[in-house]
Order: structure tokens, then C-alpha cells, then sequence
């Protein structure tokens, strides 16, 4: 097994540098205050740029971002948690149809529909404004929901409500007192992957906020495509924290059902 | 009387449900109508033609942008997954995890300045003389930034599934593999690879769909010059021209496209 040993290493080497390299450019530009080619690093280094996106319009975007995040986590987990446990536990009527209708956006790309949707949203005077966003963003995130909490439930054993209806509890109070708790390691694991995926979300953003509700994402495209590359790059790095934290302290806990479906979105 | 109270779980999904259909659904519904529609409502094909005569070209790039993304995707994925499963991931998985956190525009624009012309990939490899700067080779602002952007940010759910895969066969098959003398390499390709096909082929069609729709990767990394991969022209068509009709033809394009790749998988599942 010395070879396995060796190649292991060899991998873990190549990887990290596919991993790390594109995110250690982020790093050195987040700190170059002066950096012309052909050299290697930045002739001078300094956090002036740190000071400088904190005191401007990127706290802005931050705080509206975290915003509609908040909202639309807790909207989302009080509309599907009893949606999936239904979905989950009981043979109902339309269950097929309705299924169909939150696997449709998995399927299709979303910026052609968004675009669409966002005349709507502007109809219906909510184009360019927070709740408009935070609409947009639900879509995304409810599907994502649905399809977790489902599973969710599912891994709950039936035989412990069962029991609890058996000693006179009601459907209610079984839902309450031995679903739900055993639920909620799952409920909060998605309700981080929702946040998450709201803070992130920048097609949906881009269509019915900009140029009136920034949020991180987008305010890091703007300043991006306008070549302030330090500026991006510390809100590139600000938008990864989260993410990060996230990986580290629920690795163990995610599984592999809820994140793929993530990944897509 | 039952009929009714059965239906009544509805009301539990009535708030879902009507945000979805309002701005999913029906938006979807929408542009594959007006796409066959003039602006003032007459019926046409002109948009396709339009569509047709304009971009043609774009959707052959992004199909084949998208093609070359996957098979390095697929490639590496089930290589690295095949390592993995037999000689246990640890770091290795746990690093390739990480790109599945970054958000998409955090990809796109540190695989753009990774990979400017002078940025800290050229930059490094010059320092070693395998880039000549005076004449930098501009990987991003081409098809390859965006290819190995979206590459990047695929991996970490390939190996996901790929591995997931591959941990659901049972070791006895790699042991008796391995009883035959079979080395690490052939008891991927001939006992994990053909044993989980149909994963990899979920996996290949998830993937895929993505890549196609992928829009702030490109974006980002871009050049707005040349070949544009599609959901950029739907979305410079409706900006710059508010001209609806050509950009939802352009994305029904895109549906068939990504439900052509969904059809090709049902197909070899049920045939096999």
C-alpha cells in the first residue's frame, strides 16, 4: 500500500492547487494596492481597500441581502415543513401533480423563466423592490425545500407517531411533540442551505432588483465588470465566509440528498 | 364528503404552490407562447427565424462548451471517486467539497482574474518559463475560462454523486476484483464503472443541464466579443433590446435542449 501512499499525496498536492489557486488570487488581490505585471505578487500590500468597501455602499448590500435571506428562510420553512410532512407521510390526491410542479424548475433553465417572471413581478408593482427579490428568491429556495423536508420526514420512522396516536394523542399533537423535534436537525440544516442559497442568488436578483435593491452578489458584479478589482475581490471573499463556516460545521450532518439537489441552484 | 377532506391538504400547499406556479409556472408557460407571437400579439415563426439566423452559432457553443465541461467533470469526478472509494477519501474528499460552497459569481470572477492574461496562473508559471509574458495566452475571456470555471464548480457535485454511487457497491465485488490481480485502475473501470452507470448518467444529465443554463459564470468571465454562450444572448436581447419575442425562442431552445439531454437518459435507462 506505499504506492496508495504516494499517489494520495500527489493528489492531495494537485488538488489543493485546482482548489486553492483560483481562490488565492481572490486573497492577494483583496490586499494589492499596487500591482502592475509582470510581477508575481503586489508591490505594495495594505488593507486600504478593506477600510474602504466597509465604509461604503457594500454594507448596504450586505444588510439587504441578510435581510430578504431572513425572510425568506423563515417564510419557506413555515409554508414546507407542514407541506412536506403531508407530502412525506400521507397517500393524497394530486400528490403526483403537485410534485410535478416543484420538479419543474430543477429541470429547466431558470434565467428565460425569470425574465418572464420579473414582467410579472413589474405588473404587479413589485419589480425593483425588496419584496419583489424576496419573491423571486422564494421560488428557488421553496423548491429546494419541498423536496428536502419530504425527505426529512420520510427518514422519520412512522412507528413512533404511531405510538403516540395509539396512547390518545391527536394528529396535531403528535406533529408537535414527536415529528417535529425529530425533525429538527434536518429543518435547521436546510434552513442554513436556504439561507445560503438566498444570500448567494444572483440571477433572480440581477432581473427584478437591479439597479434599485443590491445585494451582495450583485454588487460584487458591478464592481467586477467596472475592473475595481480589489473591491470585488474582499466581497468575493465576504460572500465565501458563510459558505465556508457552513461546510466546516455541518459537514458530518449533511447528507448526500440534500446537497446535490443544492449544488443545482 | 371523504372526497373532500381528502383534497383538503391542499390548503398546506396553496402558499407553495401559488408562488411557484405565479413565477415559475406560468412565466415558463409565458415565453413559449410569446415566443411565437409579434410584439403585437399576431402569431409568427419569425422569432425563430430571427433566432436561427443570429445565434445559431451560440448554441452550438454552448453546447459544446458545456460538452467539454462535463467529460472533464466526468472524467476526473469518476477517477477521483474511483480513488476514494477504494483507498478511503478523507482530505480528498473533504477539499473537493468545498467549490459546492462558493457561490457561482465567486467562481466566475476569481477563475477571471486566475486567469487574465496577467493574472496569478501566467503569472506563476512564468516564473518557472512555461509563459512567456510579453505574449501572455488569455485563457479566460475564451471558451476554456468558461469551460474550466464551470468544471470547478461541477466537480464537487459530480464526486457527490459519483461516489455515492460507487460506496453503494458492496466490497465483495472489489475484493473477488482484487483476488484476480485487478489493480486499482481496472477495478474502477470494470467492477464501480459499469456497476453505477446509471448514476453516472443522472449525475452526467444533472450536470449538463446546468452547465447550459449557467449564467453568472459566464457573465463574469466573458468577453462579450465573439461566441456567447446562450443564456447571455437571452438576457443582452431582453436588457438591450427589450425584444422578448427572439430571447424566450432562445430559451425555449434552451428547454429542449436541457429536456433532449433528459430524454437521451430515460431512454438508455429504460433500454438497458
Amino acid at each position: 500500500m506505499k504506492r496508495a501512499r504516494i499517489v494520495r499525496i500527489i493528489l492531495v498536492v494537485l488538488i489543493s492547487f485546482i482548489i486553492f489557486g483560483p481562490l488565492s488570487s481572490l486573497v492577494i488581490w483583496s490586499v494589492a494596492e499596487k500591482w502592475y505585471w509582470p510581477h508575481l505578487l503586489p508591490q505594495q500590500v495594505g488593507l486600504f481597500y478593506w477600510g474602504k468597501v466597509f465604509q461604503g455602499r457594500m454594507m448596504q448590500a450586505l444588510q439587504v441581502g441578510v435581510l430578504i435571506a431572513c425572510v425568506v428562510t423563515v417564510l419557506s420553512l413555515i409554508m414546507t415543513v407542514p407541506l412536506g410532512y403531508v407530502l412525506a407521510r400521507f397517500r393524497v390526491p394530486f400528490k403526483a401533480a403537485v410534485l410535478l410542479i416543484f420538479l419543474l424548475p430543477q429541470a429547466f433553465p431558470q434565467l428565460p423563466v425569470f425574465a418572464n417572471a420579473t414582467v410579472y413581478l413589474y405588473r404587479a408593482n413589485l419589480g425593483g423592490k425588496v419584496p419583489g427579490v424576496i419573491l423571486i428568491h422564494m421560488v428557488g429556495a421553496l423548491v429546494y425545500a419541498v423536496w428536502t423536508m419530504t425527505a426529512v420526514f420520510k427518514s422519520i420512522p412512522a412507528s413512533l407517531e404511531e405510538a403516540a396516536i395509539n396512547l390518545g394523542a391527536s394528529r396535531i399533537r403528535t406533529f408537535w411533540n414527536i415529528s417535529l423535534p425529530l425533525a429538527m436537525p434536518g429543518i435547521i440544516a436546510s434552513a442554513l442551505l436556504i439561507f445560503l442559497y438566498s444570500l448567494d442568488e444572483f440571477t433572480g436578483t440581477l432581473l427584478v432588483g437591479s439597479p434599485f435593491v443590491l445585494t451582495l452578489p450583485v454588487f460584487m458584479y458591478n464592481a467586477s465588470q467596472g475592473y475595481e478589482l480589489p473591491v470585488a475581490s474582499i466581497t468575493a471573499l465576504l460572500l465565501m465566509v458563510p459558505g465556508i463556516i457552513l461546510l466546516l460545521v455541518l459537514e458530518r450532518y449533511l447528507k448526500a440528498e440534500y446537497l446535490s439537489s443544492f449544488g443545482r441552484i | 364528503m371523504k372526497r373532500l377532506r381528502e383534497t383538503s391538504w391542499l390548503i398546506v400547499a396553496v402558499p407553495s404552490l401559488a408562488i411557484v406556479v405565479w413565477l415559475f409556472f406560468l412565466p415558463f408557460i409565458r415565453s413559449a407562447v410569446t415566443s411565437f407571437q409579434t410584439e403585437d400579439g399576431a402569431w409568427t415563426f419569425q422569432n425563430y427565424i430571427t433566432a436561427y439566423r443570429l445565434y445559431a452559432g451560440d448554441v452550438l457553443y454552448t453546447i459544446f462548451v458545456s460538452g467539454v465541461s462535463l467529460i472533464a467533470v466526468l472524467i476526473i469526478g469518476i477517477l477521483v471517486s474511483g480513488f476514494a472509494r477504494i483507498y478511503g477519501g478523507g482530505v480528498v474528499e473533504f477539499l473537493f467539497k468545498i467549490p459546492l460552497f462558493v457561490p457561482f459569481v465567486v467562481v466566475g470572477h476569481a477563475m477571471r482574474v486566475f486567469l487574465a492574461p496577467h493574472g496569478l496562473l501566467n503569472s506563476a508559471l512564468a516564473q518557472i518559463g512555461l509563459v512567456n509574458l510579453d505574449n501572455p495566452p488569455s485563457i479566460a475571456f475564451s471558451w476554456v475560462g468558461i469551460s474550466v470555471a464551470l468544471a470547478w464548480k461541477n466537480m464537487a457535485l459530480a464526486i457527490l454523486l459519483i461516489l455515492g454511487a460507487f460506496e453503494s457497491v458492496g466490497d465483495t465485488f472489489l475484493e473477488a476484483a482484487r483476488n484476480f490481480g485487478a489493480g486499482w485502475f481496472r477495478q474502477v473501470k470494470d467492477v464501480l464503472l459499469p456497476m453505477s452507470l446509471t448514476s453516472i448518467a443522472v449525475a452526467a444529465v444533472l450536470i449538463f443541464t446546468s452547465m447550459l443554463a449557467s449564467f453568472s459564470i459566464p457573465m463574469m468571465i466573458g468577453s462579450g466579443k465573439g461566441a456567447q454562450m446562450l443564456m447571455i444572448d437571452v438576457y443582452y436581447r431582453i436588457v438591450y433590446q427589450h425584444d422578448y419575442g427572439v430571447a424566450n425562442a432562445l430559451g425555449v431552445v434552451s428547454y429542449i435542449t436541457a429536456m433532449g439531454a433528459a430524454v437521451y437518459y430515460l431512454r438508455s435507462v429504460t433500454k438497458g
